[in-house]
């Protein structure tokens, strides 16, 4: 083939994906930071007035956000490390050789394979002050039936339990694929060499996976970050903004406020902190994995 | 004490039994090499003397103790992997010490035995680098470290040498044989490599499909071979085998109708197997007519590859020969160096039998 029939192959071949992802993709987000520098006009639908930064410094003046940002934060600040390390350490134990692990491994995929929205009122249900399940349990124990969804921390703690319940058997998942690929000899040469259950565990097997772990925390941080759908489904980011997450702010203020402009912008900076966090996280990644 | 006593051991995965009744008793300080073909279970055997393996049947002693119910860091004895299984987040140092640091020796004693080990092996440059930045025969000498620094009764080696390139085996077999030589410690060497085995051990242990087919000094089992497969097995280039049927007193009548008088009388029934090591064959005046097909000069000897009728058969010749593809040459041997083998049983043939 010459020079022009295999550019031709290649623009048919590129062509649609890139038409494709231009139009999913590209065009909402520069459509998005074109707003959030403009006058949003809901009689004509769109940006109709160059003002700079006016929208950002409304942002940025609003409590709102701050405390949006605030209450996301917290979320990470929980989720994230309990959900890496309840899935590493149950993917440890059913590692270990015993009757009917396939089973279980299965039985973690549930969780995954339900539509967040459905979870999220399933917890609902669950978690229920006057006829849940959960309080009923806690009541075996003599404790008090806890509010919940009204206390803006135990709010909090739901959506926690909830998101970690949804993402657990992922990292199970990936925590469990790591340790059948660790290579077998290292382990026995420890095993000659002395190491009992908690030096193998904290010697040998935990340094090998710091990659692994690190990876781990980067695709699990991607998917925190967007955190909304159990937020709207279970609290709908009550009591009094306790589980409001950015996501749900942003969304609450463009759709139910009408206030595009504004919530272009808050958009675009959370766009900007994610790849600048992400960015450190996988220098830090990288970093680890040389080192071990 | 060194001493291992392995009684009528064998190991079976479920109904499958692939090692089948070993016995081999080693000496203190012995270097014993457990060698043969891939599945012949010269390793399983070596993991079983680890403690990494259960033994299904039949037990183990190492020094006075039987040890089937022994864990491996207390069996005294120390294992070289063939992928080396260096921690690969330590470095050298830390690599050597792990097992010291296990057995919670003091600080001081920990460095004493590790610089020691290091100094014998040459790797006291190298004590601060992470595996991975070591060559293959760097990380091989630092699993010998982590093995020396335990200063156990008895060394295991799995095919150590499997994943070095072909210049430097030869340079860390001799490193081997020499530290052996100097630290005196019982060995357990398994390889499939025969070179290897012969070239290292007091005694070798040929193993073929779970069984012993013949232990002893490596020339012992060069020189007179038990079995057709011990044979095949051992020498390089191998033996060279006619298989046909006894005729007369010293006649072997091969399946081409070729028939080759042998020098000596030959009492046999049923169908024979002669071998001839190459070394043994030379080139005379009269004997076995044969035809060059190939010659292969090395310098100091040179293989000839010649046909016998439908038989191809190796020849090594020391020095240089002016034989040329094509010529007809008569091939001969001595009585004593050739090696009669029952064809159907695989054993060797006595005088008599």
């Amino acid at each position: 083939m010459d020079k022009t029939g295999r550019r031709d192959l290649a623009l048919g071949v590129h062509g649609p994906a890139a038409v494709i992802l231009g139009a999913m993709l590209a065009y909402p987000i520069f459509y998005t930071i074109e707003i959030s520098f403009s006058r949003f006009d809901l009689m004509t639908f769109s940006a109709v007035e160059w003002v700079g930064w006016d929208n950002y410094a409304h942002v940025l003046d609003d409590y709102r956000f701050w405390s949006s940002m605030k209450v996301t934060l917290i979320y990470l600040v929980f989720a994230l490390p309990l959900q890496i390390v309840l899935g590493f350490g149950i993917a440890f134990l059913i590692n270990a050789d015993w009757r009917g692990r396939g089973t279980v491994r299965a039985l973690f995929i549930i969780p995954m394979v339900v539509a967040p929205v459905v979870a999220g009122g399933i917890w609902r249900m669950i978690l229920d002050p006057l006829w849940g399940i959960m309080n009923w349990f806690i009541g075996l124990f003599g404790f008090a039936p806890l509010d919940w969804f009204g206390d803006p921390n135990l709010a909090m703690a739901a959506i926690v339990i909830i998101d970690t319940w949804r993402w657990t058997p992922f990292v199970v998942l990936i925590a469990t694929a790591a340790l059948l690929s660790l290579p077998r000899d290292i382990f026995e040469a420890a095993e000659i060499d002395g190491a009992n259950w908690w030096s193998m565990l904290w010697s040998i097997t935990l340094p090998l996976l710091v990659p692994i772990i690190a990876a781990t925390f980067v695709v699990r941080w991607l998917g925190a970050v967007k955190m909304f759908d159990i937020a709207l489904a279970a609290t709908y980011g009550g009591p009094g903004g306790a589980t409001n997450v950015i996501n749900l702010f942003i969304y609450e203020e463009a759709f139910r406020s009408l206030r595009f402009a504004e919530s272009a912008a808050m958009a675009v900076i959370v766009l900007a902190l994610t790849m600048v966090l992400t960015g450190i996280f996988l220098i830090g990644a990288r970093k680890l994995e040389e080192r071990y | 004490m060194g001493t291992v006593e392995i009684r009528d051991v064998r190991k079976a995965y479920g109904q499958i039994e692939v090692i089948h009744g070993v016995s081999i008793d080693i000496a203190d300080g012995e270097f014993v090499a457990l060698v043969g073909p891939s599945g012949c279970g010269k390793s399983t055997l070596l993991r079983m003397i680890a403690g990494l393996e259960e033994i299904s049947g039949g037990q183990i002693a190492i020094g006075d103790r039987v040890v089937n119910d022994v864990v491996p860091k207390d069996r005294h004895i120390a294992m070289v992997f063939q992928n080396y299984a260096l921690y690969p987040h330590m470095n050298v140092r830390e690599n050597m010490g792990f097992a010291l640091r296990q057995r919670r020796l003091p600080r001081a004693e920990i460095d004493a035995r590790v610089m020691e080990a290091a100094r014998i092996l040459g790797l006291e440059q190298l004590l601060d680098r992470k595996p991975r930045q070591l060559s293959g025969g760097q990380r091989q000498r630092v699993a010998m470290g982590r093995a020396i620094v335990r200063q156990p009764n008895v060394f295991l080696f799995d095919e150590p040498l499997s994943n070095l390139d072909a210049k430097l085996r030869v340079q860390m077999r001799s490193e081997l044989k020499e530290l052996h030589q100097r630290l005196g410690v019982t060995t357990v060497y398994v390889t499939h490599d025969q070179i290897e085995a012969m070239t290292l051990a007091d005694r070798v242990v040929v193993m073929n499909g779970g069984i012993v087919e013949q232990m002893g000094p490596p020339l012992d089992l060069y020189d007179r071979p038990e079995s057709l497969f011990v044979a095949a097995f051992i020498g390089s280039p191998p033996m060279n085998f006619l298989e046909g049927v006894v005729e007369g007193a010293d006649t072997l009548l091969l399946d081409d109708a070729q028939s080759i008088a042998l020098p000596m009388s030959v009492s046999g029934k049923g169908r024979t197997t002669v071998g001839i090591r190459p070394e043994h064959l030379s080139l005379a005046a009269t004997g076995w007519p044969a035809t060059v097909a190939v010659v292969e000069p090395t310098g100091s000897e040179t293989q000839i590859t010649a046909r016998m009728g439908e038989h191809v058969v190796r020849v090594l010749v020391r020095g240089r020969t002016d034989a040329q593809p094509g010529d007809a040459i008569h091939l001969t041997a001595r009585a004593e160096d050739i090696h009669l083998f029952d064809s159907r049983s695989g054993r060797r043939r006595r005088p008599g039998e």
